[in-house]
């Protein structure tokens, strides 16, 4: 085990290596690849003085906002959609020819539409996360229910249970792994789509903060957003990851 | 008793006189510099005005956000503006700059002499530029200029900060850019200005607007906002110390950093309209105000890009009725015309 | 999602009376014309950039320019992913030392590598490509990975036992029995791809539907976007489709 960590950070420190070495091999121009060191200090200073209007956690803030609100719907939505096309063939008949069609769609496709319907309203972040979030709970819902042991749904049927009930409490208790596997692919999805989005009618936020730093000729601002958004898309996984291993324990 | 119900009344009337008013503008440009200008002077509040601002990175997202009525007045450069009028019911009123030297085609330090001593040499280049913009409309008035067709280079349509990425690190020798992101490729990257949409005489107007339906409901509100816009532009004028000091804080708002030499040329170089200028400059007298000249002549060039099948008749969207409002206003007249 | 036969009349009819709300919605004006565009608008945008030409290029010079930047993009992405993946989940070694900075790498948005592409590489293909790669590279790894991992440790250890070689066991063992992981890693890869191509083409692209999605954003043309929308996602069927004939080709004991 020890040997593996240790080779976790050998990893780590090549790929930082690597990246330093090459920043001042001026291969590329510092302009352009500033050395790890040099994006710290600008990620720093990001957090004390603000930068196009507000400090760097400021921005985070206003990102995270967005994204909370459109990964909430697309969860409400999803999830629940999902279940019932997994039971209701009639209405996965119905539904899946639309979603499959729509899926494809990049989410930032829908931001001159988000402008059109919501203007300035957060309703236009909102679609844009919706419509990258979306499709991963509604599958994973989906597979959830159609792939429960048929001897469960026999039981419940003979025992004369309702549509509703079937799926609230045979099919749900039973997709939950599916359902919060695809919580995280959706959550990663929707965090990546707001950026997306931010990059094009935002005024704060990370996204926005990027474009910004792109438009000063400052690299080392454009990748301190680029850490910002990695570190908080790995928090988001790992609280997820956590929400996963306790179902896990407690359903054994 | 009596008083304190009175003291109440006029409260109330206050709060109610305090009219909301919806204002639409880009962050960091010198022509939305007003706007924070007369925020900062509490000019809104003199005149019964509430404004609840929103900020867009470019004017076409500020034209779809007019769909749903998301701001009720306005200012963008005016190939926005045109495309406002063509696809909604966006209405001219006013000017708010001519900023053709700040539009202009760029070439970065190596070669632009080059191009300068020879723009014949421009033949068959690719040129980085934002499609449908000002930006676009000067870069393809310099070609003309050189006896250069559209399709002699190759053009290739991206965002400002693409722009400037593309143009800083070699990756493209010619781009068309508006101010301040001029300054910044002169400042951080060398890039050298080889022929504003002044050198090829086109002139690029900016424009003020309001949603036709919000005029019809609110005339007097949006000939206040003209007044407020204009005397905070004047005041800028005549205050340049203290408005750059402005502007370098309403600058770094947006993310934009230049110089303070940078920052006086966007003044040295943008005429701006006092009230009886924005007459004048509207005024159909002759037949076709300069206003109408200028914004057909960009309708045209919007039209021959493929924008829309027909450029919509300047008579039917432009009008200086709101201008004629303050004008004819004692108050709202002097008001604009202070110069404090 | 499959759907059987007999459902494919539903799909059908659900399609059919889509079609035939957002005609009436559009028609009586309850939808405003400049909410969303009606059906004729979207024929005339159709035929515009079909026969005269949007964004500077026709209708099928678009859909081909994109759909070569995207096989580019797909084809770099497995090739460097599915290798990737297959090591880290059969070498705990690998594993660890290639993990974390695939970690850090992993959340970041393909469209925030746009800055640092055209800086590196310029406005051509390769910029382009990189964006794309960027997303597809993903799902590949982890799928590959998740494909070695699913190998029951009965047969590794059979295959070890009947002396199979080192290249026998990635050929006869490790590769067929992570097929069907692979191909859902590729599956959601082409998927990557298509959605990020308009990502990429944001970088001054001469031709392709992402040109024509973000010129029709830009002029305020609700039809053409929509145009370019259902282009995608009919390229991006088609490909998955092909991509599921290969797919049962190589994998006949899977329907």
């Amino acid at each position: 085990m020890a040997n593996l960590r240790a080779l976790s950070a050998v990893g780590l420190v090549a790929f930082f290596a690597l990246w330093t070495l090459i920043a001042l091999s001026g291969l590329v121009r510092p302009q352009f690849l500033p050395t790890p060191l040099a994006v710290a200090e600008e990620f720093v200073r990001l957090l004390q003085t603000p930068f196009a209007g507000y400090t760097l956690e400021q921005h985070l803030v206003s990102s995270l906002g967005r994204f909370g609100l459109g990964f909430a719907l697309a969860v409400a939505i999803g999830v629940p959609l999902g279940l019932a096309m997994g039971w209701f063939r009639t209405l996965d008949a119905i539904v899946s020819p639309l979603f499959d069609a729509l899926r494809f769609v990049a989410p930032i496709a829908w931001v001159p539409f988000a402008a059109l319907w919501f203007g300035t309203g957060i309703g236009g972040p909102v679609l844009i996360i919706f419509s990258g979030a979306l499709p991963p709970c509604l599958i994973n819902a989906y597979r959830g229910a159609k792939f429960v042991e048929p001897r469960y749904v026999e039981a419940a049927r003979m025992m004369g249970a309702s549509h509703w009930r079937i799926v609230s409490e045979v099919l749900l208790p039973a997709s939950v792994p599916s359902i919060v596997a695809g919580l995280r692919v959706s959550a990663g999805l929707g965090w990546q789509s707001l950026i997306g989005a931010e990059l094009i009618v935002a005024s704060s936020g990370i996204g926005y903060l990027m474009v910004k730093g792109q438009s000063n000729i400052s690299t080392a601002i454009v990748m301190s957003g680029m850490i910002a958004i990695g570190l908080v898309g790995v928090v988001i996984d790992v609280l997820l990851r956590a929400l996963q291993a306790r179902i896990e324990r407690h359903r054994r | 008793m009596r008083k304190y119900v009175w003291m109440l009344a006029l409260v109330a009337g206050t709060a109610v006189a305090q009219q909301e008013i919806k204002v639409s503008y880009q962050p960091a440009l010198y022509w939305s510099l007003p706007y924070y200008i007369a925020t900062e002077k509490g000019w809104w509040q003199e005149l019964g005005l509430k404004p609840a601002f929103s900020t867009f990175p470019a004017g076409v997202p500020q034209i779809a956000a007019s769909a749903s009525k998301s701001w009720d007045v306005g200012g963008a450069g005016s190939v926005p503006g045109i495309l406002g009028a063509a696809r909604y019911q966006i209405v001219t009123i006013g000017i708010t700059n001519d900023e053709s030297v700040g539009n202009a085609l760029m070439a970065t330090r190596e070669k632009a002499d080059a191009f300068v001593r020879n723009p014949g040499s421009i033949k068959g280049q690719p040129i980085v530029l934002t499609a449908n913009s000002t930006g676009d409309y000067a870069v393809q008035s310099c070609l003309r200029k050189w006896g250069l067709q559209k399709s002699d280079v190759s053009i290739k349509s991206m965002g400002q900060a693409e722009i400037i990425s593309a143009m800083s690190s070699g990756n493209a020798d010619l781009g068309g850019l508006w101010a301040p992101n001029i300054y910044t490729l002169e400042e951080k990257a060398g890039g050298k200005l080889i022929c504003s949409g002044k050198d090829a005489n086109a002139i690029i107007p900016g424009v003020l607007f309001v949603r036709a339906e919000y005029a019809k409901e609110q005339p007097e509100n949006v000939a206040k906002y003209l007044a407020i816009y204009i005397r905070a532009q004047q005041w800028a004028l005549a205050h340049r110390k203290e408005a750059i000091a402005m502007m370098k804080k309403f600058y770094d708002q947006g993310g934009v950093s230049i110089s303070e030499a940078s920052m006086n040329k966007e003044f040295d170089t943008r005429p701006v309209y006092d009230l009886a200028q924005q007459l004048k400059i509207m005024d159909r007298a002759g037949g076709q105000s300069d206003v109408d000249k200028w914004l057909t002549g960009i309708g045209e060039f919007m039209r021959a890009n493929g924008t829309f099948p027909e450029a919509p008749a300047t008579k039917n969207f432009v009008t200086d009725e709101y201008l004629r409002r303050v004008d004819g206003d004692p108050k709202l007249k002097a008001f604009a015309n202070r110069k404090d | 999602m499959r759907i059987a036969k007999t459902d494919g009349a539903i799909a059908a009819g659900t399609v059919a009376a889509v079609l035939v709300a957002w005609w009436l919605l559009t028609a009586t004006q309850v939808i405003p014309p400049i909410r969303f565009p009606s059906p004729r608008e979207v024929w005339e945008a159709l035929r515009q950039v079909a026969l005269a030409g949007y964004a500077d290029a026709r209708l099928h010079v678009h859909v081909l320019h994109s759909a070569k930047l995207v096989l580019m993009g797909f084809v770099v992405a497995v090739a460097t992913g599915v290798p990737l993946g297959l090591a880290m989940g059969w070498s705990k070694r690998t594993e660890a030392l290639v993990n974390p900075t695939f970690l850090l790498i992993r959340p970041i948005p393909p469209l925030a590598w746009i800055p640092l592409a055209i800086v590196w590489l310029g406005l051509g293909d390769a910029a382009k490509v990189l964006v794309i790669w960027f997303a597809a590279f993903v799902p590949s790894v982890i799928n590959s990975y998740a494909g070695v991992r699913s190998l029951e440790a009965h047969v590794i250890e059979a295959a070890r036992v009947l002396g199979a070689t080192r290249g026998m066991m990635v050929r006869e063992v490790l590769i067929p029995g992570a097929a069907p992981h692979i191909f859902t890693g590729l599956r959601l890869s082409l998927q990557a791809c298509w959605t990020t191509l308009v990502a990429g083409e944001l970088i001054g692209a001469a031709a392709g539907l992402g040109r024509v999605l973000a010129q029709g954003a830009l002029d305020i043309f609700p039809a053409m976007i929509l145009v370019g929308m259902v282009f995608v996602a009919i390229s991006g069927g088609v490909m998955t489709w092909a991509l599921g004939a290969i797919e049962s080709r190589a994998m006949p004991w899977r329907t």
